[in-house]
């Protein structure tokens, strides 16, 4: 009987709070992993790239947990300006590469529709933020200038870290959360619900 | 988190803060733009001594975060120094070739990661996350769901800390902190992250629903218990940002201490 039943697409305050806090919480994650990362460029053999991933985890992360509209864009961006707030090495650069991220991260989700949250979409969620940073780096950090192996290098680390790290990583996590129930807080009422009700 | 409005004597607390993230903001554009070296040298050293003059944190500290800013800024050169293209050969050994462009790129990239270095901290240290989202919500009108969202999710920051010292406790008193290999470490951090990240939602949600329970932003208007405007700070603020600027353009004309003036062309 309630099949007609209209399914809010747009971002409440739960969905918003929820999506505040643990991106806080991914903001905190990538100041303390700033070092770390700052580290990693050390050698000049773009070890760094490998681990870029982590950077880009919070939209895929929120968009396939709260599966709405906005909330991966919404998400990366609140990390990068937590990220700001706590003092990260780059300052404001990160709110800039926060946005980019975001929005690519999003337009992957738009593009089917915001219908689809599997594995599938949050690989290329990642990859795709991770190609909105490629496109900053380019012009921020002259990219295009490095010798032609290690600019490769840096382009295949980058992309295999960011569909392991952004891709794979959130999907698993939001699975396990799943298991425990939580996620029935937050998502839309689907029509599986309602079917179960009908039997 | 307490709420302290000013540290001590600084005036850098004292600016808007939305103004002091637009400026900062905005240098960004513009140091993007830049590609002289030689403004680059002058801007990191007047940027430097702006963050040595501001005194919101105590001094060992201020050293230390300079000692970090300085160390990323050199990782944040090596890749393009030591493989980056160029045709003046400085060094080569292997796969490592030094050119002079290749070392002039390095520097420019160097300089920049140092000068926004400077600048974030100038902003971190002296930034206050109340006073900045009211900021935002009344400068820059942002919706004050996020706004409050923010704040809100800032209050829950110590409470995940407790909670993490709790959990860490629970696992070591059942042994599971001794248990090694990859699927252990596997298993303990994916148990860290589910277990953290399940209280956070249900706080969050919690949360969400005791404010809409009290109508929170259900109505259009709304009055900010704390209202942020303009000073005078706001002002020396521009004025302190304008001369560093300008300061570092024009003395790169004066005194070029490199003959690097744009290192993105081929020498």
């Amino acid at each position: 009987m309630n099949q007609s039943v209209k399914v809010s697409r747009t971002l409440n305050l739960t969905d918003i709070l929820v999506t505040i806090v643990v991106s806080l919480v991914f903001g905190l994650i990538f100041r303390l992993m700033g070092p770390v990362y700052d580290l990693f460029k050390s050698f000049g053999l773009q070890m760094d790239a490998l681990i870029y991933g982590i950077w880009f985890i919070a939209g895929p992360f929120a968009a396939v947990l709260i599966r709405k509209p906005g909330a991966a864009f919404l998400a990366e961006t609140v990390a990068a300006l937590a990220e700001v707030l706590f003092g990260g090495s780059g300052g404001i650069v990160n709110l800039y590469y926060g946005l980019i991220q975001g929005l690519f991260s999003e337009a992957i989700f738009a593009a089917v529709f915001y219908r689809r949250f599997s594995l599938i979409p949050a690989i290329l969620s990642g990859l795709a933020a991770s190609a909105g940073s490629l496109i900053l780096d380019v012009y921020y950090g002259y990219l295009t200038d490095l010798a032609g192996w290690n600019l490769t290098l840096n382009i295949v680390f980058r992309f295999i870290g960011s569909a392991l790290l952004a891709g794979l990583f959130p999907y698993v996590l939001v699975k396990g959360l799943e298991k425990t129930g939580v996620t029935q807080l937050i998502r839309p009422v689907s029509k599986e619900d309602y079917d179960v009700l009908n039997k | 988190m307490d709420i302290k409005w000013t540290r001590g004597k600084n005036w850098l607390a004292e600016i808007n803060p939305s103004y002091k993230l637009l400026i900062i903001a905005a240098l960004f554009i513009v140091f993007l733009c830049v590609d002289n070296l030689n403004v680059m040298i002058w801007s990191s050293l007047f940027f430097l001594i702006v963050y040595l003059m501001h005194r919101s944190i105590p001094v060992k500290l201020s050293i230390i975060l300079l000692f970090m800013a300085l160390l990323t800024s050199l990782f944040s050169m090596t890749a393009m120094t030591l493989f980056g293209k160029g045709t003046h050969l400085l060094f080569q050994f292997g796969l490592i070739r030094i050119s002079t462009e290749s070392l002039a790129r390095g520097l420019m990239l160097g300089l920049r990661s140092f000068t926004f270095g400077m600048l974030s901290l100038i902003f971190a240290t002296t930034t206050e996350p109340v006073p900045f989202f009211y900021s935002l919500m009344q400068q820059c009108r942002m919706p004050v769901r996020f706004a409050y969202g923010f704040l809100a999710a800032f209050r829950m920051l110590p409470m995940m800390a407790e909670e993490f010292q709790i959990l860490r406790q629970a696992l070591k008193v059942r042994g599971l902190s001794r248990a090694k290999g990859v699927a252990a470490t596997y298993n303990r951090f994916k148990r860290y992250c589910l277990t953290m990240l399940v209280q956070s939602i249900r706080r969050a949600q919690r949360t969400a629903v005791a404010m809409e329970a009290k109508r929170f932003s259900m109505t259009e208007a709304r009055t900010f218990y704390y209202s942020i405007g303009w000073s005078r700070y706001d002002f020396f603020f521009s004025l302190l940002i304008g001369f560093t600027v300008a300061a570092s353009f024009i003395l790169a004309v004066w005194i070029p201490l490199t003959p690097f003036v744009h290192v993105l062309d081929q020498y």
